[in-house]
């Protein structure tokens, strides 16, 4: 397809680059200062931004795609090459192929990743995958980090934080079961730890990732014991040291406001006795003495950490003679005096996963993750229902993905979020074929992740115990924005010691396409695999081109023009159509 | 001016940029009145709730003894090196605000010394009257300035800028939101900048002889209507302005040593853009690490002295280094407001810790602070404590922040910006002229209200 050119493209010197961003009255622009008469101001910013385009201002919101695109960018981290046309082979139309791919990522046991397993096993991380048994996983990491018997003699609480965050990466670049990965990181949020808290939870956060991995697909009371009893979580909100002599109410707390209930259910104050029940007679929300109360419940939920003969293993350890033996009342459920040990924690995680105000916040949560950040309210209650009717069943929270990944809403809602930057860096990654695997001792994976962690969504490092955000709005900040695209602009730079690039551009790219229409069409399909707006893709072309006829081969022996086609790839990667979710 | 011009704000404004490019302006420069416009007003919160009974406690009379009694580990003790310093008869600062890094030369100011030269105010009990020990609940409520109400789609710094009558049409960098993440008191601001440091707000990466061409591409793919494309157009006119406008390095002026870690260098990021003269009027701040339930330290030591001495330095260096002559006195124009979620427990728990309190203690540092000791001082008395526990709220958060807003700021719309707030007067922490509070009735049915969670929940 012939386009225009745009003679505009030649000698872009910084002057030229400003006049050309909006900056018409740069002229006076000289080295020895700049003039501030005459200008002519814009009356706002839409003025100053209409000015960009001598054409009407385009409406900007994207249309609806492919239904695997929708798939491969909100159950996973974004399509690698590939991906796009296997979903396309799964079914006759759209909602079919949606079924089918639903069906097998709900069914992770059932997918195979021989390139996920071999990069891993590559990589040679010490600290991960020693064993899926959770209670032996843990007693490993303390042995090895904090009681200093690591195999490779390097005891640092670091190496684990470390290969925990090395192998995540590569899991959501590599793996085919993306559906987990998503949702690992979603709990792993939504039990918010900060892996820098200590070197307590830098050694033990692993555990927790395996605890949540494991019932992934399973039971959320099971996860929110497994989680409660984590050693990770219990140092990080305090809970291991509460006793009856001194209670801690931290982890109650955020048990109540973060895990479970949500503040959209906290009365604040009140009593017990003065919140109102609902039809079957539970209260409708909690109170801060719920909170006293379950802190009471508590008491005596500890880890194993070499004091009064507790062994020093890192395990869980319940210490009896620091529970609060009397009988207390949490969420209108009564709890007698003297049960069998840790029963008292155990009926309010009950009755936390039971309850209606539970089903309804997580419910929204997870919509709000996989749909939009205000989802619709039918997909939100139809999966609150889901939750609350299976608390109990073995596969809940797979029945309840399944809900909301089965709603026509899921795959009719397109561009209500935006990427934040683990899922830029992955999906990135993943688009345009990189090969590397981030690996201990590894100079270029120290490299990518020094830019990475100022993007601001260093992995596992928000300091408070609710998140990272899930909703555009926070993730619009100029900073995230300015070093993701830093960020993406040095992938395609990025490359090891003898030179070969880690995201080979050129190397990708067939032998046949070589014009910078073909070059450009080529690469919208791999970044993005869906056309541009045409006005978009001619500005793709034109930065290609650069003043030759677009449909002329380009000659890759010259250097300037293998970097303008790295650069070319950039822009897609910088683009807004790539941040789109 | 109306309100709705306000929005004619042009962070960025790309001609504005291009035509001060290399110099250094004054907002005079675009014809603006120099008093009380070019007030800056730095607004630091700390995460995770601040103990303030630590940093301003009781030194004498009953409440001492309800104080040691609640305290035995953790209070702050009258005699011996880490003796709290004495603000008045009755209430004393943590011992770490007047401490320096070791150095040669003359020490600048500390936190305490700027206390006692009238240049920092403090507010005690003060905080929200509202039932809630919730963190992110809390932070929320005062970051939007509505108490109770999470939805609203603008925080209160947004809100100032929309309709302070006294600021000038162009302005090329209003507000600076310093961190990872826009601040929720900046909430719906298109006039902040989002970043951590001018060295890494820049596109000068990827391969070399391409970058221009890069950007001038990536102007005209984000530019478009969506809010996508608007938040990167604005992204990019920021770039701009922050490349053509700051130097490289930095050094701080006046022997101002900034604290390392993250809270020293963001401070020093707003010193910098405050210096660079292209307009600055509002910065937001974070310091977290407070939400000290475990291992806070005894008898004044420990981890949160030491972390009250990064606060302490961090703030006595922002002063410093902004404490010049001439048109260099950029403190005379500074105001920096320091809050937190909420207070911490009177009692201490078992864990060496303090649980979610209530009623705080706020700072007010400036060239007009009046300084001293504010506020009404409820009491430890069992029956004076807030649910038995803690320490009551005297002074509404908004009280001290709309005293900025009106004596500093000049902005009056006090009912826009914290809408719901009523029976506004001077607390006299700043000096300056007062106007009559607005409430904001013919503002507040224009939209402010509006809870637009299409972006912002």
């Amino acid at each position: 397809m012939a386009t225009p050119i745009d003679s505009r493209r030649a000698d872009l010197s910084r002057r030229r680059l400003l006049q050309l961003s909006g900056l018409g009255a740069a002229a006076s622009l000289t080295a020895g200062g700049a003039q501030a008469e005459a200008l002519p101001v814009p009356t706002g910013r839409g003025a100053a931004m209409r000015r960009h385009r001598g054409s009407p201002p385009r409406k900007g919101l994207p249309t609806l795609p492919a239904a695997g695109i929708i798939a491969l960018n909100r159950m996973g981290f974004g399509p690698r090459p590939g991906d796009i046309a296997a979903f396309a082979a799964l079914g006759a139309n759209d909602p079919d192929r949606m079924a089918v791919y639903v069906a097998q990522q709900l069914d992770p046991g059932t997918i195979s990743d021989s390139e996920l397993d071999s990069r891993l096993a590559a990589a040679g991380y010490e600290s991960i995958g020693i064993s899926q048994d959770p209670d032996t996983y843990r007693a490993t990491l303390w042995d090895w980090y904090i009681n200093d018997n690591a195999p490779s003699g390097n005891t640092s609480s670091s190496l684990p934080r470390d290969e925990l965050t090395r192998s995540t990466f590569v899991r959501a670049i590599y793996g085919n079961k993306q559906l987990v990965e998503v949702m690992t990181d979603f709990w792993l949020n939504h039990f918010n730890v900060d892996i820098n808290h200590s070197s307590f939870v830098r050694t033990m956060y692993a555990h927790m990732d395996l605890v949540i991995r494991l019932e992934i697909m399973g039971n959320f009371r099971t996860m929110l014991e497994a989680v409660a009893n984590s050693t990770a979580m219990l140092y990080y909100l305090d809970n291991y040291t509460s006793s009856n002599a001194g209670p801690n109410e931290n982890f109650s707390r955020e048990l109540f406001e973060l895990h479970t209930l949500g503040s959209e259910n906290y009365l604040g104050v009140l009593q017990q006795n003065q919140v109102p029940l609902d039809g079957e007679g539970r209260p409708i929300g909690y109170v801060d003495a719920d909170v006293f109360e379950a802190t009471r419940c508590f008491t005596g939920w500890s880890f194993s950490y070499g004091v009064s003969g507790d062994g020093d293993t890192g395990l869980f350890y319940y210490r009896q003679d620091w529970h609060d033996r009397f009988q207390k009342n949490v969420l209108g459920v009564f709890i007698p005096q003297d049960q069998a040990a840790l029963k008292d924690g155990r009926d309010v995680l009950d009755a936390l996963a039971s309850h209606p105000g539970t089903g309804r916040y997580i419910a929204r949560k997870l919509c709000r993750r996989l749909i939009s950040d205000n989802p619709p309210q039918n997909v939100i209650d139809a999966a609150a229902a889901v939750f609350t009717a299976q608390w109990q069943a073995p596969d809940q929270l797979k029945q309840v993905y399944e809900t909301i990944l089965m709603s026509e809403e899921f795959r009719t809602t397109w561009g209500e979020k935006i990427k934040r930057p683990f899922e830029i860096s992955v999906s990135a990654m993943r688009a345009a074929g990189a090969d590397f695997t981030l690996r201990m001792d590894d100079s270029d994976t120290s490299s990518f992740l020094s830019r990475y962690d100022d993007t601001g969504q260093e992995l596992f490092n928000w300091p408070a115990p609710n998140g990272y955000p899930d909703v555009r709005g926070a993730w619009q900040s100029m900073t995230p924005r300015v070093s993701t695209w830093r960020l993406c602009n040095w992938l395609i730079d990025f490359d090891d010691a003898d030179d070969n690039y880690y995201l080979d551009v050129l190397g990708q790219t067939p032998v046949t396409v070589r014009s910078p229409n073909e070059l450009a069409d080529f690469w919208i399909q791999r970044i993005l695999y869906r056309p541009m707006d045409p006005a978009d893709r001619n500005e793709i072309v034109q930065f290609m081109a650069q003043g030759i006829n677009p449909d002329f081969d380009l000659n890759f022996d010259d250097g300037d023009t293998l970097d303008r086609l790295r650069a070319m790839v950039g822009l897609l990667l910088m683009s807004p159509d790539f941040l789109w979710r | 001016m109306s309100a709705s011009t306000r929005r004619g704000f042009i962070t960025g404004c790309s001609a504005s940029v291009a035509a001060f490019a290399g110099t250094h302006f004054n907002t005079l420069a675009f014809g603006g009145t120099s008093d009380p416009n070019e007030d800056i007003l730095v607004s630091i919160f700390l995460r995770g709730g601040l103990d303030g009974l630590n940093l301003v406690m009781p030194t004498s009379g009953a409440d001492r003894g309800f104080y040691e009694a609640a305290r035995p580990d953790l209070g702050v003790p009258v005699t011996g090196p880490n003796a709290a310093l004495p603000l008045n008869a009755q209430l004393g600062f943590h011992p770490a605000t007047n401490t320096w890094p070791n150095g040669t030369g003359t020490p600048p100011a500390t936190l305490y010394d700027l206390y006692q030269d009238n240049k920092l105010s403090l507010v005690v009990a003060a905080g929200m009257n509202l039932d809630n020990r919730s963190h992110f609940d809390s932070m929320s409520f005062m970051e939007l300035g509505t108490p109770g109400t999470l939805s609203t789609s603008t925080g209160w710094l947004t809100r100032h800028l929309q309709t302070a009558s006294n600021l000038p049409p162009e302005i090329l960098l209003p507000a600076l939101a310093v961190g990872n993440l826009q601040q929720a008191s900046l909430r719906g601001s298109t006039d902040a900048v989002n970043m951590t440091s001018p060295d890494s707000f820049s596109l000068n990466i990827g391969p070399f002889e391409w970058r221009a061409a890069q950007r001038v591409a990536m102007r005209n793919l984000y530019s478009a209507d969506s809010w996508l494309h608007e938040s990167g157009a604005l992204t990019l006119d920021a770039i701009d302005l922050i490349e053509l406008n700051t130097g490289d390095g930095y050094t701080p002026a006046n022997g101002a040593i900034y604290p390392g870690g993250s809270f020293g260098n963001h401070l020093q990021t707003v010193a910098r853009m405050i210096k660079t003269d292209i307009g600055l009027r509002v910065a937001t701040v974070d310091f977290g690490g407070w939400d000290t339930h475990n291992g806070q330290g005894n008898e004044g030591g420990g981890y949160y002295s030491t972390h009250i001495q990064e606060l302490a330095r961090g703030l006595a260096a922002l002063y410093t280094d902004l404490d010049g002559s001439g048109a260099l006195n950029y403190t005379s124009r500074l105001t920096v407001v320091v809050q937190s979620e909420f207070g911490r427990r009177l009692g201490e728990n078992a864990d060496n810790g303090t649980d979610h309190g209530h009623g705080n203690v706020m700072m007010v540092m400036g060239g007009n602070a009046i300084g001293g000791v504010h506020g009404t001082w409820p009491g430890l008395a069992p029956d004076q404590l807030f649910d038995n526990a803690d320490l009551e709220v005297t002074t509404d958060y908004r009280r001290v922040l709309s005293e900025v807003l009106i004596r500093r700021m000049g902005n009056n719309q006090i009912g826009a910006i914290f809408p719901g707030y009523e029976g506004y007067t001077p607390l006299g922490v700043v000096d300056g002229v007062d106007l009559t509070p607005d409430d904001g009735s013919a503002i507040f049915t224009d939209g402010f209200e509006s809870g637009d969670l299409s972006r912002w929940t």
